[in-house]
């Protein structure tokens, strides 16, 4: 069956997508089906709209989740699809990648928005390029059109009251080259930035671990939360990987942002974009984040971050 | 390789070294040039303007093939004081036909050609490494040292800019500059369409427009704005004297924003976008702040042995760069000759400069650094200029007063002394 | 003693792109290059690996002849030789165009066990071409990769993969693909005399002539616009009644309360 398939990992990426897919097969008049691991999540995926679920058997306890592949790059050959939406998650990443090579098609990574050509019936996807420097727009000639999408692009799908639709059974994957042999779910505490009214976000130019309290009191004193740049969660291991920002981190759009010793470079600032004001703090006149940002305070952060606080209590009166 | 030996090595891949290690590997020489910067130019700035003679004694036509951006057709020199502003213009179309005059070029670009010119003719060229310190055999120097490494040479070249370190290392040089020998430079590269940049500066063809403003822009501090047109950007910048600046207490990059404000630049930058900052300091002390300009196997060119000069209408140090360079290179071929690197037999290097017109040049100018310090150069005299041209031009109701009167009330306002008119005058005509 | 193969980029410095608000053009003509900061990884990983189980590191690129530059780069990190596969046409490719040329290159004419690829590209930053790339060579792959251990009785890797939901922990039989992320090493910086040594090693030049193959892309770009974004851009000092005036702006704008 042509339409508009979604692939994700998640239940909620697969709902987020299943909106999307489904304006997009209206618009098509064609229909949309999505992939699911368990017959449970397959009737909640009907039941929030979806036209077909293909089931996809379990897979042995050392094979890791890509092992699907082949399987679903059968199942395109057969039904070929008209547009192929993934979920941007790692995993996702990865076998998409792997599917739009076998089918020798196009694949628009890390695509934040897209539109419907009507007349050309051809799907216009857009994605950053150059670390957010730049959006790019591409379509793809070849079928099926694909993308891969970061979590919380679109609003999940709503329920359909009595919504029918069918579920297909697919064949087992074929026993796969890599071999899982240890897996260490995450337990991270940390909060959803996200979510954060306020985001104190530090970076490498804080020399110490220990030092983070500096951020985590100027955070305390605004009743918001502290983040920080790639490196210092990625390279210093400082803070959970949850808590960086930017274009391969968590996208913010808090009322304000606060950079205490981050460079601001391109890639950083491509996740704080949307933030309503932005303050950066920083002891290099020239350093970008001044580029990115309402107020630039031009200093050291040992200076000026205890003075802010000091200047804030008293304005808050706390 | 680790036996390897080079005929020369070379710090610093500006127009000094890069002209140093050209010549030395035309002559076959096994050359080391050694850039600290990812790519030689990257990191390097100047005001926008090289003279052009030095380069065609070396590479004859250099302009057919060098990536330059405007031959300069126009001259000049604006004194600013508040909403009043005189410039003294002047166009010669000759300067923009060979032998041309002059060119505005941008440095990432051009010095990266110059480098590559040396390579093409046989040196090696290591990016991205920096020289820490000499490798000293017998009291002479032997070598460099870059991280882990040591590197042998009969002769090393010192090129390595203002604040030498080689140099320093070589005691050469006591130390690092003072604030008063140097100035602070500070230049934004600001992009406009090519038609904007002649249409706004009354420019034909690829001609180019170069001025300096002396006065306002600098707060009375010794020093002066400068303006080039590059292609389709324009050079807009900055220097004072870092002494000064310390003592003022003034930051280089608030005045240049300041000075991009006035209501006479802004109309000429209006609707650019700033493509590129940098600062950098320039050497003005001439001859009183040169060091010792060789020893045992060593040499010093280009800023590092401070071969600048900067009259407030004229700056500069490439020429100089490309000369001392040349004749840096010379002085190797004559002692290898000998294969003799002494300090006696690369003493020719010396004589080079006198007979080049590096040093000629610079003894010409002696006295004007000392000139420039003179407060009233910066502050009092563009006031005066301004206030009694722009009164000639002002016809207000008021009576009419001999130009001399004129000059006699301006002179009384800007408060300048008989004495010290005469005097900065008489030194003025000797100096400049 | 593993053969192994790094792919890296030359990319634009993305610090140097100037955007025109205006137009929402890019201004590329101050831009620099450089290796792609994720390559540096992907080439330290392999050289790491050559110094202690032996064998070979190839590192290879697909550019414009204009790349030339980086291959002492490349060099000058380690590997032992560079293959250059240059072509006028190979500006700005897909990621698609680009795995299907270092297919073709790589397939029969190199002999490899292992191929390392960077996490993205600097500048596409797509994270397809490792993937696809071992798709096209029909070997297994393990992306995202940020512990590597090579066990040379088994001829095997074992890859620690770092994914949202956790670590998984791999073993593959080579030859396969990975691609690492930037924390699984720190690239070292090429000394002078590794720099010197980058000049004297060897260079296939590959054309696109001689790969009797076209290239077609599978996306085509409609549009590239700078991503503008509007800020007061004011500066202040460390000066405490210049930080009050910051506290001052804030509590106007309503962000803070
Ligand atoms: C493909 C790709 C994707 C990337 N994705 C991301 C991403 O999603 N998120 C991200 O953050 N990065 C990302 N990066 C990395 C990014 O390019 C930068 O390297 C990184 O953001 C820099 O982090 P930083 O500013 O904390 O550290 P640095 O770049 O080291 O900056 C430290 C800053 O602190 C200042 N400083 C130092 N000491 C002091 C002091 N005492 N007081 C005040 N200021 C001080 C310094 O002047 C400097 O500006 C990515 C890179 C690539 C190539
Ligand atoms: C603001 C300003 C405006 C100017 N305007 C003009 C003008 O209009 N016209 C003009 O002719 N001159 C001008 N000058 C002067 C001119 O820029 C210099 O005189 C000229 O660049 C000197 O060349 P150089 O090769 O001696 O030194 P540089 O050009 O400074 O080159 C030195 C090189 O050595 C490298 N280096 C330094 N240390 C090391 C190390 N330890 N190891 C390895 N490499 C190292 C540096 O990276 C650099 O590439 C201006 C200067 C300034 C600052
Ligand atoms: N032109 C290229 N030449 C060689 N390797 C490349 C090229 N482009 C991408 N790669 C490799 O593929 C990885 C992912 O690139 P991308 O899919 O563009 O994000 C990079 O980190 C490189 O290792």
């Amino acid at each position: 069956m042509a339409g508009v398939w979604i692939l994700a990992e998640s239940r909620e990426q697969t709902l987020e997508l299943l909106s999307a897919g489904k304006s997009l097969a209206e618009q098509l008049g064609a229909k949309v089906a999505a992939f699911a691991t368990s017959s449970q999540l397959a009737q909640e995926y009907i039941s929030h709209g979806c036209d077909e679920v293909l089931l996809l058997p379990p897979l042995a306890a050392d094979q890791p989740l890509e092992s699907y592949v082949p399987v679903i790059v059968e199942e395109a050959l057969l039904a070929g699809p008209d547009i192929i939406l993934a979920g941007a998650s790692q995993r996702g990443r990865e076998i998409a990648a792997r599917i739009a090579a076998s089918l020798n098609t196009g694949l628009c990574s890390g695509c934040t928005g897209l539109h419907l050509d009507q007349d050309k019936k051809q799907l216009v996807m857009e994605r950053m390029l150059f670390g957010g420097a730049a959006v790019q727009t591409v379509v793809c000639p070849n079928r099926p059109q694909m993308a891969t999408i970061p979590p919380r692009t679109f609003e999940q799908a709503p329920l359909v009251e009595g919504y029918k639709g069918e579920v297909r059974q697919l064949p087992a994957a074929p026993p796969s080259r890599v071999t899982v042999v240890e897996r260490t779910p995450k337990t991270s505490e940390a909060v959803d930035i996200t979510e954060a009214k306020i985001v104190v976000c530090v970076g490498r130019g804080v020399e110490k671990k220990e030092d983070i309290a500096l951020a985590k009191e100027l955070a305390g004193v605004l009743g918001g939360e502290v983040g920080c740049s790639r490196p210092v969660a990625e390279d210093l291991r400082w803070l959970p990987e949850e808590l960086y920002l930017g274009i391969s981190g968590k996208k913010v759009k808090p009322d304000l942002y606060i950079g205490v010793g981050v460079a601001g470079q391109i890639q950083h600032v491509s996740g704080i974009r949307d933030s309503k004001v932005i303050v950066g703090i920083n002891r290099d006149e020239n350093a970008p984040i001044f580029e990115a940002a309402d107020y630039g305070i031009v200093g050291d952060l040992y200076d000026v971050v205890p003075k802010l606080v000091k200047e804030l209590k008293a304005a808050l009166k706390i | 390789m680790e036996e390897e030996k080079f005929g020369a090595i070379i710090v610093g891949a500006g127009p000094a070294g890069s002209t140093a290690a050209y010549l030395l590997a035309k002559e076959g020489l096994e050359v080391l040039l050694i850039e600290k910067g990812a790519a030689p130019g990257g990191k390097n700035m100047f005001g926008g303007r090289m003279y052009s003679h030095a380069l065609n004694q070396i590479i004859p036509d250099f302009w057919d093939q060098a990536p330059v951006q405007r031959a300069v057709s126009k001259e000049t020199v604006t004194f600013l004081a508040g909403d009043q502003a005189v410039s003294l213009n002047c166009q010669d179309l000759s300067w923009v036909s060979p032998p041309y005059h002059s060119f505005t070029l941008l440095r990432a670009e051009f010095d990266a050609w110059l480098a590559a010119k040396a390579e093409e003719a046989g040196a090696m060229l290591a990016c991205g490494i920096r020289v820490d310190d000499l490798l000293i055999k017998g009291g002479k120097v032997a070598g460099i040292i870059a991280g882990e490494d040591e590197m042998l040479a009969d002769v090393v070249i010192a090129a390595d800019g203002v604040n030498s370190i080689i140099a320093q290392k070589a005691g050469l040089r006591k130390k690092a500059p003072e604030p008063h020998q140097v100035g602070t430079g500070a230049k934004q590269v600001i992009k406009l369409s090519a038609e904007a940049v002649s249409q706004r500066f009354g420019l034909s063809g690829n001609n180019g427009a170069a001025q300096l403003f002396v006065g306002d822009c600098t707060k009375g501090m010794q020093g002066g704005g400068f303006l080039y047109t590059n292609k389709d950007s324009i050079s807009l910048g900055l220097i004072v004297g870092a002494g000064q600046l310390q003592k003022n207490k003034y930051r280089i990059s608030d005045l240049l924003e300041e000075f991009k404000e006035s209501p006479h630049i802004a109309p000429l930058i209006d609707g650019g976008e700033v493509v590129e900052y940098s600062a950098h300091l320039v050497p003005e002390a001439g001859l009183s702040m040169m060091p010792q300009l060789y020893s045992d196997g060593i040499l010093v060119t280009g800023d590092a042995a401070g071969f600048v000069l900067n009259l407030g209408y004229v700056v500069r140090g490439m020429d100089f760069a490309i000369a001392s360079g040349a004749a840096a290179a010379k002085a190797v071929i004559a002692a290898r000759a000998f294969n003799d690197f002494s300090k006696q037999k690369l003493s020719i290097y010396q004589q080079f400069l006198k007979e080049s017109f590096v040093l000629r040049d610079l003894e010409a100018y002696r006295g004007a650094p000392h000139f420039l310090e003179i407060q009233r150069m910066f502050k009092a005299y563009p006031q005066f200029a301004a206030g009694l041209v722009s009164k000639m031009f002002t016809v207000d109701g008021s009576p009419p007063e001999h130009l001399m009167g004129k000059a006699l009330s301006h002179i009384k306002k800007s408060g300048i002394g008989w004495a010290q008119l005469a005097g900065d005058g008489w030194k003025g005509a000797r100096n400049l | 003693m593993p053969k192994i193969i790094a792919c890296f980029k030359w990319v634009m410095d993305e610090a140097d792109i100037k955007t025109d608000a205006k137009s929402r053009q890019l201004v590329l003509d101050r831009v620099g290059y450089k290796i792609s900061e994720y390559d540096r990884n992907a080439i330290e990983e392999a050289v790491r690996l050559q110094e202690k189980h032996g064998g070979s590191v190839v590192g290879i690129t697909v550019a414009t002849p204009s790349a030339k530059p980086c291959l002492k780069d490349a060099l000058s990190r380690g590997p032992e030789k560079a293959c250059f596969v240059n072509d006028p046409a190979f500006e700005s490719l897909d990621p698609s165009q680009t795995a299907a040329i270092l297919a073709a290159v790589i397939e029969g004419k190199t002999e490899y066990d292992l191929i390392i690829c960077g996490e993205g590209s600097s500048d596409l930053y797509a994270q397809q071409v490792g993937p696809a790339l071992a798709e096209k060579l029909g070997l297994p792959c393990a992306t995202y990769v940020n512990k590597l251990t090579y066990i040379e009785e088994e001829n095997r890797v074992i890859a620690q993969r770092k994914l949202d939901d956790g670590l998984e922990t791999v073993s593959i039989k080579l030859p396969a693909l990975i691609t690492v992320l930037p924390d699984i090493n720190t690239p070292r910086i090429p000394s002078l005399k590794q720099v010197l040594g980058a000049a004297k090693k060897p260079v296939d030049n590959i054309s696109l002539a001689s790969l009797q193959q076209s290239f077609e892309p599978c996306l085509k770009t409609t549009s590239i616009l700078a991503a503008t974004m509007e800020r007061r851009r004011l500066k202040f000092t460390a000066e405490t009644d210049d930080i009050r005036k910051v506290v001052d702006g804030l509590l106007k704008e309503g962000v803070i309360a």
